[in-house]
């Protein structure tokens, strides 16, 4: 089993490699965390003393932005693409099994998410270092966090971004299998994504739906780079929890209904 | 005892109240062209997407060489090729680069396997142009060699030849008709094609309407018991009832002032040319006409609304 979905997933790379959107996605980061690094200091007075201000609030706005479109319209865009050309019924008459293909897909879409906040992070770090210093975070009193526990806590907001990211991706692909149209699923999977965002705090949703973490790492980060007090536990392990139960479900309702799907025109 | 290289048993499948495809059963014999004759609706798509389980039955069994599909599917599919409907590629890449990342998921394929196989289709010279340069017709070539790749043992093609020219056509059948007589391949080709099977295929199953009306050798199915000529007469032509009374002649109409078509019993047409010689009249031509498809039905099954 492990073979085939090697194979799938070197098959996803080679063809990601060779799209535009995937490319877009990077463009369009980068020109965002451009547009930020030359705005940062009027949006943040922390940037002034350090590069880790600039660098946290270019990741949380540009992964709140145009890099959660970039990674919903990929996730959205796996299945239906070849559901509408038809590739689907080629690969699938090969001697594989269908949740061989499905879990290829959600890690070619895990993986792109990877790939778009790494380069993301090394774009903003580069920039960064043109006009800012990292170094421990401090005021006129002294050092309030030494520079390695800062990269420590910026380390693991890093990863710990990529959990709602993750679960944003399975949700594409979960709407990806159910829409089988790629217009329709990007338009689907975009348009409940801000329905729900605008609505969830009047109908009092809020604390049950996975996107409010998707800034969440940021703004604990945002609060070291101030040099405030701030508390990963327990909102975090909520975070994990919430994120991980949509992903699963997501990824197990995808799957189910793929595997029964017919796959004729 | 061999076992089939495909057997349906009992194949059914139904979309909602509608039942595409009833209790079909089938066996296509290893090392034989087989013919899945049907017009457009006959199920036959639906048939074919059954095989590599794209489409689940509603009920009935599948087996390729004597491995049942559903449970066995990886060993069974191995030794098949699959090209249903019209061919889909990822037209952003080459064509080379379509069968390898074909080739990737059947393992043990080498670069020179693939050259080979774009040698045989005639796509070598564009294997490094994008898919969706391509023609029509060089799609389905493509397509039919992605099917090759494993060296399968058995083809299940829809429509192979949709879409291509008929130099093309002739080109492809007669490629796979090699291959089955020198490799001992097995071909399962589905067509709306009374001609394609008749010349290329050895046996042909006939489907409408989801079910299997005729099936058996190709000379036994599909050789006419009629024969349909076109007359074109020099002066006079022949008065039709005169004509019919003959039981050799079926059927008579016309078609302009000077030329009939006149639907034999068997193959007569030596003997009408000198029956009308015989009788006085000047025969200019006798040209032979191929049944359509919605004729062949309705000498097989007696009914013109089937098609």
């Amino acid at each position: 089993m492990f073979s085939r979905v090697w194979a799938l997933l070197r098959n996803e790379i080679t063809k990601a490699l060779r799209c535009r959107l995937p490319y877009f996605g990077l463009f369009g980061a980068a020109l965002l965390c451009v547009i930020i690094f030359g705005v940062a200091d009027e949006l943040s007075s922390s940037n002034e003393n350090n590069a880790w201000g600039y660098v946290t609030l270019s990741m949380q706005l540009v992964f709140t932005d145009i890099g959660l479109i970039f990674i919903l319209v990929f996730s959205a865009l796996l299945m239906a693409d070849e559901t509408r050309s038809g590739t689907i019924r080629a690969m699938l008459a090969a001697p594989l099994y269908r949740g061989e293909f499905y879990i290829a897909k959600a890690a070619i879409g895990l993986l792109y998410m990877v790939v778009l906040s790494v380069a993301t992070l090394v774009l903003s770090i580069v920039l960064a270092r043109f006009h800012y210093r990292f170094g421990a975070i401090s005021d006129s009193f002294g050092v309030i966090y030494s520079h390695g526990r800062v990269f420590g806590s910026f380390l693991l907001a890093f990863v710990l971004t990529w959990i709602p990211l993750g679960a944003l991706v399975i949700y594409g692909l979960f709407i990806s299998t159910v829409v089988r149209s790629p217009g329709a699923a990007v338009a689907v999977s975009i348009g409940t994504l801000y329905i729900i965002d605008f609505t969830k705090h009047l109908v009092g949703l809020d604390p049950y739906i996975f996107t409010r973490y998707i800034s969440y790492p940021w703004q604990i980060m945002q609060q070291i780079t101030q040099g405030v007090d701030y508390q990963w536990h327990p909102e975090v392990w909520k975070m994990v929890g919430l994120c991980c139960l949509y992903g699963v479900v997501a990824f197990g309702a995808g799957l189910l209904i793929f595997l029964r799907q017919d796959l004729n025109d | 005892m061999t076992a089939p290289a495909l057997a349906l048993q009992d194949l059914s499948k139904s979309f909602g109240r509608i039942r595409a495809v009833d209790r079909l059963s089938l066996e296509v014999p290893p090392g034989q062209m087989a013919g899945f004759l049907g017009p457009n609706g006959a199920g036959k798509s639906t048939t074919l997407y059954m095989i590599p389980r794209l489409v689940r039955p509603s009920g009935g069994r599948i087996s390729v060489f004597g491995v049942d599909i559903w449970q066995d599917f990886i060993r069974a599919i191995r030794s098949v090729g699959v090209m249903v409907e019209a061919p889909a590629f990822y037209e952003y890449l080459s064509g080379r680069k379509n069968l390898e990342l074909a080739a990737r998921l059947l393992g043990g394929i080498s670069r020179g396997d693939i050259d080979e196989i774009l040698e045989r289709i005639g796509l070598a010279d564009r294997q490094r142009d994008k898919v969706r340069t391509y023609s029509m017709g060089m799609k389905q070539r493509l397509g039919i060699g992605r099917t090759m790749l494993g060296r399968p043992r058995l083809l299940i093609l829809d429509e192979p030849t949709n879409g291509m020219d008929p130099e093309g056509t002739r080109e492809i059948l007669s490629f796979l008709r090699e291959r089955v007589r020198t490799d001992g391949l097995s071909v399962f080709i589905s067509s709306h094609l009374l001609y394609e099977v008749e010349e290329y295929c050895d046996t042909v199953f006939v489907i409408n309407k989801g079910r299997l009306i005729a099936s058996g050798q190709v000379k036994d199915i599909l050789t006419p018991h009629e024969r349909i000529v076109r007359v074109t007469f020099e002066g006079e032509v022949p008065d039709r009832r005169t004509l019919m009374a003959d039981e050799r002649i079926r059927n008579i109409s016309s078609l302009t002032p000077n030329t009939l078509e006149i639907t034999l019993a068997a193959d007569n047409s030596v003997w009408l040319n000198r029956h009308l010689l015989e009788t006085g009249f000047k025969v200019a031509a006798i040209n032979p006409r191929q049944k359509t498809l919605k004729e062949f039905f309705l000498s097989i099954t007696g009914d013109g609304d089937h098609v």
